[in-house]
């Protein structure tokens, strides 16, 4: 029984956000191919299946869906044609910082993303040491964020979601600006949690460590699947092509 | 069920202190400025009306303090409210929250503000040697704090929702509440109003609400009409928000 199933799902951006009269007046007018009717599609027909403890990479160039893909498994965006199926609960770490605020400290951050991923306020009360221990930042915890490194703010982050205990978790690139030793405690973390059942997608330009982290993977090239397979494969079909783009 | 309904009311605890910390964090008066602003918007109006235009009225200054206060709630919480969405980029694309929770906590924020200074009113009313009728404030107070609440959130939800198509929102209904500051009986009693116009005045929604402040302020037991009229505002404002929410609200995370 799958956690998550993408089943023949479509997503397109519609251009007609810019109604402002500013624009009205002084935009450049859009030509009709271009403008509001036009439909580029930002994920065309992408399905696939993901059983619990199993673990999903997800690499292509920047903007062609990866984000889009997860932004739509977490829910905060919908989908146009399709279907994805989800069980159980989802936590994402889709941009840094999202969630918190840098003028408040991290000691009260931690109380306001827990809450944001679902938890109540006993249960963060309750992990509460365990988190700043995990973090490593017990020394900053009650400095306001905006002192922090990005390295930081992603500890904290990454400390808090990984004690929400979801039974889905997303990662989009943002742990690559932890240093070795955080990077290698969150390696640990994962394996610990997909023996446990815990299924995880990662969206990563960091091959290399994209590879150790999951089994399996799926290239996205301008909103398509163009590889589904296991992570090795996919990232030999994905390497082929940056090669052969260079060649060229 | 209720769980997730405690685990939302907590998120919403939380964002609404968020707000009040971040908000006077690095100030030396703190809260004070959520007061010194409809204080000294009151004390201006106060030195204009009363001895410049010459307004003839009893107790004037508790008629403008307690006019001020529940219109810094509704205007402030509507503007900044109405910015919502647009504001807050990450909480409403990068993580799943229950999107109303974001004008809802624009709306407790200013109500936090509104009750801290309900003192500082009660302290002029006591000073202009009114009476305070202590029973009916007890029952009508908080029934105008939950009602005027309610009156807040759906016109907020619109502002917030439109917000996201058109940006020109936000400053239409900055200048809306500037226009409707003096269309609203606020540094004039309806009285002063002739007589064939003031039924056009009774349109506004913001009158009923105003003026069952003043009333609950006052010590007086609210009629009924007043509270038939506010609640009448909520029902159609809701009704309005809610068919807003249900056609828009579903792209609000990719156009922000």
């Amino acid at each position: 029984m799958p956690v998550i199933d993408v089943n023949g799902v479509w997503k397109t951006y519609h251009n007609h956000a810019r109604l402002g009269i500013k624009e009205r007046l002084v935009g450049r007018r859009v030509s009709a191919e271009r403008g509001r009717f036009a439909r580029n599609w930002a994920l065309q027909d992408v399905s696939f299946t993901i059983e619990a403890g199993r673990s999903l990479g997800v690499v292509g160039h920047n903007g062609t869906g990866k984000s889009t893909l997860l932004s739509l498994i977490l829910g905060t965006i919908e989908q146009d044609r399709g279907e994805i199926r989800r069980k159980g609960n989802i936590g994402g770490m889709l941009a840094l910082g999202a969630g918190c605020h840098p003028d408040l400290t991290g000691r009260e951050n931690i109380y306001l993303n827990g809450s944001i991923l679902g938890l109540r306020l006993a249960e963060i009360r309750q992990k509460f040491d365990s988190i700043v221990d995990f973090s490593e930042l017990e020394s900053a915890i009650d400095l306001p964020l905006r002192t922090y490194s990005s390295g930081m703010s992603a500890r904290l982050a990454f400390s808090v979601l990984a004690h929400a205990h979801r039974d889905v978790m997303l990662i989009d690139e943002v742990l690559a600006v932890g240093d070795a030793s955080f990077q290698a405690k969150c390696a640990t973390y994962f394996a610990d949690y997909q023996a446990q059942g815990g299924t995880l997608i990662v969206v990563s330009h960091d091959l290399i460590s994209l590879q150790e982290l999951c089994a399996e993977g799926i290239w996205l090239h301008e909103g398509k699947v163009v590889h589904q397979g296991p992570i090795a494969a996919t990232i030999e079909c994905y390497r082929k092509f940056i090669v052969e783009t260079i060649g060229a | 069920m209720i769980g997730r309904n405690l685990q939302t009311a907590e998120l919403l605890y939380l964002l609404v202190l968020k707000e009040l910390k971040v908000r006077y964090k690095r100030s030396v008066l703190g809260y004070l400025w959520a007061i010194a602003n409809p204080f000294a918007f009151a004390f201006v109006y106060w030195v204009a009306f009363k001895f410049i235009m010459r307004v003839q009225m009893e107790n004037y200054t508790v008629f403008i303090l307690t006019g001020m206060f529940p219109w810094a709630w509704l205007s402030q919480a509507a503007i900044q409210g109405t910015g919502s969405f647009t504001n807050n980029l990450s909480l409403v694309r990068h993580v799943k929250l229950p999107k109303l929770i974001l004008p809802c906590s624009n709306v407790l924020q200013e109500m936090a503000h509104f009750v801290l200074a309900i003192p500082v009113v009660f302290v002029f009313i006591a000073l202009s040697s009114e009476q305070i009728h202590a029973v009916p404030l007890l029952w009508q107070l908080p029934m105008m704090l939950v009602l005027q609440a309610f009156f807040v959130f759906p016109i907020t939800v619109i502002g917030a929702v439109l917000n996201v198509y058109v940006r020109d929102i936000q400053y239409l209904v900055g200048i809306m509440f500037s226009v409707f500051f003096f269309v609203t009986p606020m540094v004039y009693p309806l009285s002063m109003v002739p007589v064939e116009y003031r039924a056009y005045f009774k349109l506004n929604p913001a009158y009923w609400l105003i003026d069952s402040w003043r009333i609950v302020f006052a010590g007086d037991v609210l009629p009924l009409g007043h509270i038939a009229s506010v609640i009448g505002w909520i029902l159609a404002f809701s009704l309005v928000a809610a068919w807003v929410y249900r056609r828009l609200a579903g792209r609000i995370a990719e156009l922000i």
